[in-house]
């Protein structure tokens, strides 16, 4: 069938039939598509540039126009339903059924963009009010931004043509990470649901037609549900989580003996029965060491007295009896040898000499270590070396305590403007937005020979459209469609025109060894 | 060192391949002998004719024997005299009039006086802290007093400070362990649910801030114990400390005195240190010198070393290696997580404002494992495998127990280990130590 021709009459259209030697001649002209060669991106206004443009526009012009030549055998007819925005077919299909299409009501139907592509490559003849559309009209009907857009179907026919398979997306029937969790065998009515691939509404949400919109609203219902599903099963490791920090934190009290009258580890657990009544809680010195003797070698030096006494049998073990004890020869050997200091410790002596404790009066008052440490943390108060009070008595204080160690690695997570994430954090609370929705599963060509419609299995990819001139997608949209699309990779399909280019976000982790 | 002692040596009883020396001691002398040490060393055994020994405080059964292997010193003391006989050569062997003993009985007197005075004015008991230099006696002095206190009907408690030759679990960690029996005569005190904290190091040295910090969750732990157990509050504690004794060390031994509230110091052979803890303590606090034993034998480096190995030998394989079969399993990296406690040192200049050195020192390292790890000694922390909040007690958290990793695949991330528990590990945190045992036996 022929571009041009479009305006040719009935009759005369189906009777346009070749003669052999024109079938020839068309058959023997040549296919290949003109090369486009470097890309020349300012118009430097020399007549180089210039004929080599017109030239190349040329090609493609006399390209398009050539008259394409069509088996009429091949050809499966079709009528455009504008109102559905699908295709129907009159006549059995061919081949292409196998990947392409849906039946529905007993009819066989067509999506606008597999239609499109199939008249493109010559296997369909749309016809409109009983006339046929030419691959121009087909563009010009098929084709609205609120359905289909243009690159869209240029990333469709672009995969297609590589051999892939690419189908609608259709976002209730990827099910929710918290089924995917549980292991759940697909619901009977999902699985309905694909044993006959029903039309889905077209991936725009904003659909003419009531009956698609209904569905489209039970979907949006499926797919909240699913959304709430998906946030429940992020609550339960959650709740997990809020369970163990307490526990952990009664067994680390357990284990730090900072709380007293808390629980008690195993170590001071023993032996409860022998418990005290009463304790006080500071032990006052109580000691008489003038009527408890120490065998002390040091203090003899000053006193007189050379000999200990035996001591009271009963407090040896086996009731010893011993006799008196001549300290004298012992004072001898006690290690005098004087330790060499450096004149750095030396000053430290001295300085300790002259602040001496046991002269201290307040010290002397002192009669047990509860009192004494009292004391000293007075005096410590007193000197308290204050940190730079610039930096931290104002307003704005430095973000992180030095005084308070933590580890490095949280340190920098402190420190951290950009907060890393992954994609799927906190993925399952945002609203889809309209701006950005996958367009598109794609299979791998090696699928094509075992490739069921009711049963397509898990997509290779899923495409999402966006054009060179749109906003690049944010964060949020990332995730949004990461999270929609589950453990299948989303891929953005990018259009610059005729062009085509695939980026993909990907999780990666950032190096965080901290350690030297 | 005078070495008198009526010594008849008699074959009597031959003992088929072993000599057989039989020596009379007079009241309050002592035997002393060691046991060369190295591999496949003949062992001595000692054995208890007639009258009345001990040894560091546990009495001799009569008639029966007791094996010291390689590298063993030993003083059979007699308070009323006695005849022993030795099989088997040892390296040296004499008897020894001069001896400390009757000091350190009556250093055990005037504390067991602080425990009735405790006991009956519902107070708590002695807390005594036992320092000095290397090599002076001072493990062997607590061994005795805690061995006299038992024998009398207290339940002590040994604090062990001493990080390089610990008594009581492997080296590189502060422990208390209380004391319910006298010590055995071959093992030593037997070690039942201790409780240990995890130091990482030989010496006090490499982290004194981390060390103080251990002594002071040792010192709560024991006081909150005190306060539910009578028993063990009368009986008092009894602190080992470590040989070092200048400048951090000796702010050490201070730090020691304050967070347990000790009562009474006894310095073992060290007149200076003796004066500059009578000059910093509180006058309420009992400082008293002692002399050391003569027959106290200064160890080498290797020495130290070799007793470190065979600490940490007795832990999985049981004393004298024969009586625990440990397990060796797989870990993989994922499930454990590694850290070291205190970050390296860095230059006062790169620190930010504010902060000290001293800072980085309680802080909790990740380790990556790596090949390096092999042959380290890990400690399991009981700390709960929780995340952010729990990392905070790890440092303040008693040990389960120890692992030592003795080999490493990078490849499939996988460490094995050899544990003295089948899997799986109690405790996902491990802390690394700087001490390596090599299971070459």
């Amino acid at each position: 069938m022929a571009d041009q021709n479009k305006t040719d009459t009935d009759s005369k259209f189906y009777n346009e039939v070749l003669s052999p030697s024109e079938l020839f001649a068309a058959r023997s002209r040549s296919h290949k598509i003109p090369v486009r060669g470097q890309k020349d991106f300012f118009p430097d206004d020399s007549d180089e540039q210039r004929q080599r443009l017109e030239q190349s526009l040329n090609e493609h012009w006399s390209l398009i126009s050539e008259e394409r030549v069509e088996k009429l055998g091949n050809l499966v007819k079709a009528t455009w339903i504008p109102s559905e925005n699908i295709v129907e077919l009159q006549s059995p299909a061919g081949k292409f059924w196998q990947t392409m299409g849906f039946s529905a009501g007993g009819k066989q139907f067509l999506f606008p963009e597999e239609a499109l592509y199939l008249m493109e490559c010559g296997n369909v003849q749309v016809f409109y009010q009983e006339l046929p559309l030419s691959i121009q009209d087909g563009y010009e009907k098929f084709l609205y931004s609120s359905t289909l857009r243009l690159q869209e179907y240029q990333v469709f026919g672009h995969l297609k043509r590589l051999g892939y398979l690419v189908h609608r997306f259709h976002p209730s029937s990827e099910t929710s990470s918290y089924a995917k969790q549980l292991n759940l065998p697909q619901s009977r009515d999902r699985a309905g649901k694909q044993l006959k691939r029903k039309r889905s509404a077209s991936p725009t949400a904003t659909s003419s037609h009531t009956e698609a919109q209904e569905e489209s609203t039970a979907d949006r219902m499926e797919e909240d549900t699913c959304g709430q599903e998906g946030q429940e099963d992020k609550k339960l490791p959650e709740s997990h989580l809020t369970i163990s920090p307490e526990t952990s934190s009664t067994q680390t009290a357990t284990a730090s003996p900072g709380n007293k009258g808390g629980v008690r580890t195993w170590w001071m657990l023993d032996d409860v029965g022998e418990r005290s009544d009463h304790q006080p809680a500071s032990a006052a010195s109580r000691w008489d060491f003038s009527s408890i003797s120490f065998p002390d070698l040091g203090s003899s030096r000053e006193r007189v007295s050379s000999c200990l006494v035996s001591p009271d049998p009963s407090l040896l073990p086996g009731a010893l009896a011993v006799g008196v004890c001549d300290v004298d020869p012992w004072r001898t050997r006690i290690n005098l040898r004087d330790v060499k200091m450096s004149s750095k410790e030396q000053m430290r002596e001295e300085e300790k000499r002259r602040h001496r404790s046991d002269k201290d009066r307040e010290v002397r008052r002192c009669s047990n270590w509860a009192e004494y440490r009292q004391l000293m943390e007075r005096r410590q108060g007193r000197r308290s070396k204050g940190r730079a009070t610039h930096l931290w008595d104002g307003e704005v204080t430095p973000l992180h305590d030095p005084r308070q160690p933590i580890p490095t690695g949280e340190l920098l997570d402190k420190i951290s403007v950009i907060k890393s994430t992954h994609l799927l954090e906190g993925a399952s609370r945002l609203q889809a937005s309209d701006e950005w929705r996958i367009s598109f599963n794609v299979y791998q060509p090696d699928t094509v020979a075992d490739f069921k419609k009711s049963n397509p299995g898990k997509p290779y990819t899923r495409m999402c459209v966006c054009s060179f001139d749109g906003p690049v997608p944010d964060l949020r949209a990332i995730k949004q469609l990461a999270f929609q699309s589950g453990d299948v990779l989303v891929v953005f399909a990018v259009v610059d025109y005729g062009d085509i280019s695939f980026y993909t976000f990907k999780d990666f982790q950032l190096p965080t060894d901290v350690f030297p | 060192m005078a070495t008198e002692g009526v010594e008849t040596t008699s074959e009597e009883v031959p003992v088929p391949g072993k000599v057989s020396t039989r020596y009379d001691l007079e009241k309050e002398t002592e035997l002393r002998f060691e046991v060369e040490s190295g591999e496949a060393v003949e062992q001595i055994e000692l054995e208890l004719l007639t009258g009345m020994a001990e040894v560091f405080g546990s009495e001799l059964n009569r008639n029966k024997k007791y094996t010291f292997g390689a590298g063993a010193k030993i003083a059979v003391f007699t308070w009323q005299g006695c005849s022993v006989n030795l099989y088997g050569k040892p390296e040296v062997a004499y008897v020894s009039k001069d001896t400390p003993m009757l000091l350190y009985l009556n250093t055990h007197a005037a504390l067991e006086q602080m425990r009735r005075q405790a006991e009956r004015d519902n107070e708590r008991g002695p807390r005594v802290m036992v320092v000095g230099p290397t090599d002076v006696g001072k493990s062997t002095v607590c061994r005795l007093l805690l061995s006299y206190a038992v024998r009398v009907g207290r339940r002590p408690t040994l604090v062990e400070l001493d990080v390089g030759q610990s008594g009581v679990s492997v080296p590189g960690t502060v422990s208390a362990l209380c004391i319910e029996r006298p010590a055995d005569v071959e093992e030593g005190f037997s070690v039942q649910a201790p409780l240990v904290y995890h130091f990482g190091s030989t010496t006090p040295g490499t982290n004194i801030k981390l060390y103080n910090k251990l002594t002071s969750c040792l010192a709560e732990v024991y006081s909150q114990r005190c306060e539910v157990n009578r028993k063990a509050s009368v009986g008092g504690c009894i602190i080992n400390t470590c040989g070092w004794v200048k400048g951090s060390g000796y702010q050490a031994l201070v730090h020691c005195a304050s967070a347990f509230e000790v009562d009474v110091v006894l310095v073992l052979d060290h007149e200076r240190l003796y004066n500059e803890l009578k000059r910093d303590l509180p006058h309420f606090v009992r400082v008293v010198l002692l002399p050391k034993s003569g027959g106290v034998v200064e160890r080498s480096k290797e020495c130290r070393r070799d007793t470190r190995d065979e600490k940490i030998r007795e832990y999985f394989y049981g004393f004298r290696g024969v009586t625990f079969y440990p397990f060796s399993y797989e870990v993989r990296f994922s499930d454990v997580r590694i850290y070291k406690i205190g970050a390296p040192s860095i230059p006062d200049s790169c620190l930010p404002l504010g902060m000290s050195q001293d800072d980085t020192q309680l802080k909790l390292v990740p380790v990556t494992p790596g090949r390096d790890l092999t042959y380290h000694v890990l400690s399991v922390s009981s700390a709960e495998d929780g995340e952010e909040g729990a990392r905070k007690g790890i440092v303040e958290s008693p040990v389960c127990g120890f692992i030592v990793v003795t080999n490493v695949d990078t490849q499939t991330q996988v460490m094995k280990v050899l544990s003295p528990a089948p899997r799986p590990l109690p405790r996902h945190t491990l802390l690394i130590m700087d001490i390596r045992f090599m299971d070459s036996k």
